[in-house]
């Protein structure tokens, strides 16, 4: 039998020489106003967090966006879940995405889904950019053990890379999501044994050496190619010898269990993310529920006649199709506001977790049947004292123009371009 | 927006890259032959997405930190697993080391199995860069076996072992035998008999009676014609109660017998799409209605009269082409136009309306009637007159393709009623299709699409192209004229044998510069 690395590695922390991972922001790392890491004689502020949560194909807009504007609106079936956080959220509604209708490849998913994340337009094989939350990355994720992680719930999708993939690091490079949950546990809470970390880095540093060889031979395409892979060897090399100690607080998911038990799934990732938000390994993330145009079946909301994709573009105007979308879309909101309450309880200085993270929900298109892709909804949720919360509001604006407000006004990433932003959004920021 | 439609622009000029890096299942392979290893550990990696139709293509094999994480674990594990209980079962180390820090003896190592591992003669910095890896590792765990499994953890994650910087020897295995050379193939490379016409071409005669050609050229089929769309279909249970997971891999299974049966026997690869027999199990044969077969996926004749033949007959490809309620004549007719003709069917235009006519008690419809919208409405009809008419050729083969003279139509009442029999409607089925801009195509069965595509000039030319994307692991460019018009010359002048094209684009892959 094969061991896996975790059993092997379980087997010898029982010996005690296992190193665990992660550091828990304790209160004695806090100054007397609970405001700031105490560590040092400076106080450092406690890090900005940022979190894009995407949900795949349309909603019914109707039992989606609420009728009012302001702090008194009602709550649509579909925002009901978050009926506890309401003060702590804000809706935003009628943002567009004008990269999805430039002309070139692809059907309104892909354009829909490059121009969502990237601002510009799907190249026929994937996003033509960067994503947002690979932008906020690069400014802010250089100091913790994951620059940032992907996490992904439901698997089910045309299977191209655009519809797999919500995280580009650039033009067409995909950073595909961790889908289970045992595996993310292995990355970020793995137990290893201190002389792994050594031998460790006895390999990487061969395995980098290796690169020099290459360079000189190559043209510009595949060096670069080969940069990302070095990239990617010294990304995992950091997450190796940046083990810092013990963080006993995660359970480890099961490695069996049902991978297609969604709700369940999803907690669990979350568990999983929020955990490493609170232990510091990262400080962007993103969270794909459902994928791109996506084709999951959802047997615990007692619908399985057709996938969720199906039921946007079959008889979708009938009452019957608007309620199960109502209740597809309901879902995405209960996980999103599971996040929100699990962050909410978890301590970190003067407030919560919450208090320090940006979260920023958004979905491929508004009405799913006609792929519509202006007057797109939004939540924005979090960053304490810097983001206006508890309301509604009906904007005018593109995706990027909100991705810069929240970007440089409360996940503390200077950004100051975003294809097809032309301005920080207003009504965002206090 | 003129500042992104520039960027656009540039960004679309860089042509794609041309390094490649293993597949997963070239990766699962190649370690099955370095060490002896068949767990694959590929299966766990970060899943491939599709590219032109393959998972293969260069443009899409970058190495993300997500992919880089996968490849030390398994990198890791794979190295532990090569000495399991400190012991060289696979007799990896060709020497016996006189102590831990027997550095001739771990000169040797290094050289055997890099050789085999990064696919090429080490040169002296590498040998110094292993051999000090080696020497270390084995100090500090005071075995010699401690510092062989550290080289092996980190060749596995050399870029030289994950992209393909291929000689004529790895560029022909990994086409032909989706794996790492041996060493008859390491062999030939080395003494220059691979850099002769004569030599290539008595490789590759070799290397196609070969258990591996047959594996690989599996691969290539369930990519080729999308098996993981079957495998991974649901279907309506209330409609489909017979679909199961087992059949969706039957039905894979009965396609794949298909084509191995054709170009391993030598067949004319073409009677692929008509051939009136196929290779069912029982639960394919109960879903066809024809006799069982006397074991297991043996050949069964299909009665003269049936409309079934060929892979366009067989449940893979009705059932991956359809809903998980109902065929979908639009998606087969996309299907045949992709996979056969090679033709790019456009992109439906921003903000379509994609719902049909309802279909009601009142207005039983078939699916003929329903799509009448597409060619009524200008925007929609251009393409759709592409596609549909294929399909509606097949709509007498339900969505997990069943036969039926008519079809049946089902309307659940509400959930809440006491009775909940569904109301029968049974409609008449107009099955007549052409293949529109293709002359003398109308056909009204499986079989009769197949014989239309037998006979197609661009059908040909289509299973050239698909196997040159394939091969070469990008989509074919003007440069590539040569290539293909030699493949197709190839294969149409033996009479369509699919084992004369696999070996004349083995023969242009590790002719070309670069393999490129």
């Amino acid at each position: 039998m094969a061991l896996s690395r975790r059993t092997f590695l379980r087997g010898t922390g029982a010996a005690g020489a296992a190193v665990r991972i992660g550091l828990p922001p304790l209160d004695a790392m806090f100054n007397s106003h609970g405001t700031a890491y105490a560590a040092g004689k400076e106080a450092v502020a406690i890090p900005s967090r940022f979190v894009l949560w995407f949900n795949g194909n349309g909603i019914p807009e109707r039992y989606w966006i609420p009728a009012e504007t302001g702090p008194s609106y009602d709550l649509t079936p579909c925002l009901a879940p978050l009926a506890p956080f309401r003060n702590d959220v804000h809706i935003i509604t009628g943002l567009d995405n004008p990269a999805s209708r430039l002309p070139g490849p692809g059907n309104d998913h892909h354009r829909s889904m490059s121009g969502l994340m990237s601002g510009t337009p799907f190249t026929g094989r994937g996003a033509g950019g960067p994503s947002i939350d690979q932008l906020i990355a690069a400014k802010i994720g250089g100091g913790t053990r994951f620059r940032s992680l992907q996490i992904g719930v439901c698997q089910e999708s045309h299977g191209e890379s655009i519809h797999r993939n919500m995280s580009w690091s650039g033009y067409e490079r995909a950073l595909p999501p961790e889908l289970l949950p045992h595996n993310l546990f292995d990355r970020i809470f793995g137990v290893k044994e201190p002389s792994w970390v050594g031998r460790k880095q006895s390999v990487l540093d061969a395995v980098r050496d290796e690169f020099k060889d290459l360079n000189a031979t190559l043209g510009k395409q595949d060096k670069a190619r080969l940069d990302d892979h070095l990239a990617s060897v010294r990304d995992l090399e950091r997450a190796i010898v940046s083990l810092p100690p013990d963080y006993a607080k995660v359970e480890e998911p099961e490695a069996g269990g049902d991978v297609k038990d969604y709700p369940r799934v999803a907690k669990l990732q979350t568990d999983l993310l929020v955990h490493a938000l609170a232990s510091g390994q990262t400080r962007v993330a993103s969270y794909m529920l459902t994928k791109c145009q996506s084709l999951v079946r959802l047997p615990w909301l007692g619908y399985t006649t057709l996938r969720h994709h199906d039921y946007t573009h079959t008889n979708s105007e009938s009452p019957r199709a608007q309620r199960i979308m109502r209740d597809i879309c309901r879902w995405h909101v209960e996980e999103f506001s599971y996040f929100v309450a699990k962050l909410k309880s978890t301590r970190e200085g003067d407030g919560t977790l919450f208090d320090h993270c940006t979260l920023l929900y958004v979905h491929e298109h508004a009405e799913a049947n006609i792929h519509k892709n202006n007057g797109l909804v939004a939540i924005v949720a979090g960053g304490r004292r810097k983001l206006v919360t508890g309301t509604h509001s009906k904007a005018t604006g593109t995706m990027g123009d909100l991705y810069l407000a929240v970007a440089n006004g409360a996940a503390g990433a200077a950004i100051d371009a975003f294809p097809t932003a032309s301005r920080k959004l207003e009504g965002v920021l206090v | 927006m003129r500042r992104l439609l520039v960027l656009f622009a540039i960004a679309a000029l860089i042509s794609p890259a041309a390094i490649r890096r293993l597949t997963h299942s070239q990766y699962n392979n190649t370690v099955r032959d370095l060490l002896g290893d068949q767990t694959l550990p590929a299966d766990n990696f970060p899943t491939e997405d599709f590219v032109h139709g393959f998972k293969n293509q260069a443009s899409a094999q970058d190495i993300p930190p997500v992919l880089a994480e996968a490849y030390d674990s398994a990198a890791e594990r794979l190295a532990r697993n090569a000495f399991q209980g400190g012991q060289d079962a696979n007799h990896l180390i060709p020497c016996k080391p006189r102590n831990a820090a027997d550095s001739a003896c771990a000169a040797q190592f290094i050289r055997a199995f890099g050789r085999r591992a990064l696919r090429h003669s080490l040169t002296g910095p590498e040998l110094q860069r292993y051999q000090t890896l080696l020497l270390k590792e084995a100090r500090r765990t005071g075995s010699f076996i401690g510092g062989a499994q550290a080289v092996i953890e980190a060749m596995l994650q050399s870029p030289k072992f994950l992209f393909r910087f291929d000689g004529p020897a790895a560029r022909l295995s990994y086409f032909l035998w989706d794996t790492m050379p041996d060493d008859l193939l390491f062999n030939a490379e080395e003494s220059g008999a691979l850099s002769t016409r004569e030599g290539i071409n008595q490789a590759v005669r070799r290397m196609l009676d070969h258990p591996h050609a047959k594996e690989s050229l599996d691969q290539f089929v369930s990519q080729w014609l999308r098996f993981d769309l079957a495998l991974a279909a649901v279907r309506d249970r209330s409609l489909y109660p017979q679909f199961t997971p087992e059949l969706a891999i039957s039905m894979t299974e009965e396609t794949r017998r298909l084509i191995a049966d054709n170009v391993w026997n030598g067949r004319n690869f073409m009677d692929v799409l008509t051939a009136n027999y196929s290779f069912l199990n029982s639960d394919l044969a109960a879903l066809y209605k024809v006799a069982a077969p006397p074991s297991e996926f043996a050949r069964v004749d299909f009665p003269a009269d049936s409309g079934r033949a060929g892979v366009l007959g067989h449940g893979s490809f009705l059932t991956l082409t359809s809903k998980p309620g109902d065929t979908s004549p639009t998606v087969r007719g996309y299907y045949v136009r992709e996979q056969f003709l090679c033709q790019q069917v456009p992109d439906p235009p921003p903000g379509t309306n994609s719902n049909l006519p309802l279909v009601t008690p009142e207005r039983p419809q078939t699916n003929r009637e329903r799509l009448k919208v597409h060619v009524e409405n200008a925007t929609c009809a251009g393409c759709h007159t592409l596609m549909d008419p294929i399909g509606f050729g097949f709509e007498k083969y339900d969505a997990i393709g069943r036969y039926r003279e008519k079809q049946t139509i089902l309307f659940f009442p509400d959930r809440r009623a006491k009775d909940q029999t569904p109301a029968k409607v049974v409609v008449d089925l107009d099955t007549s299709g052409v293949v529109s801009g293709t002359r003398d195509s109308a056909f009204s069965t499986p079989k009769g699409l197949g014989e239309v595509l037998a006979r197609s000039a661009e059908c040909h030319a289509c299973m050239v192209k698909q196997l040159f994307r394939y091969a070469f692991g990008r989509m074919e460019e003007t440069r590539d004229g040569d290539t293909i018009a030699g493949g197709l010359e190839a294969f149409r002048g033996s009479g369509f044998r699919y084992k004369e094209l696999l070996a004349f684009m083995a023969e242009s892959a590790a002719l070309r510069k670069g393999g490129n």
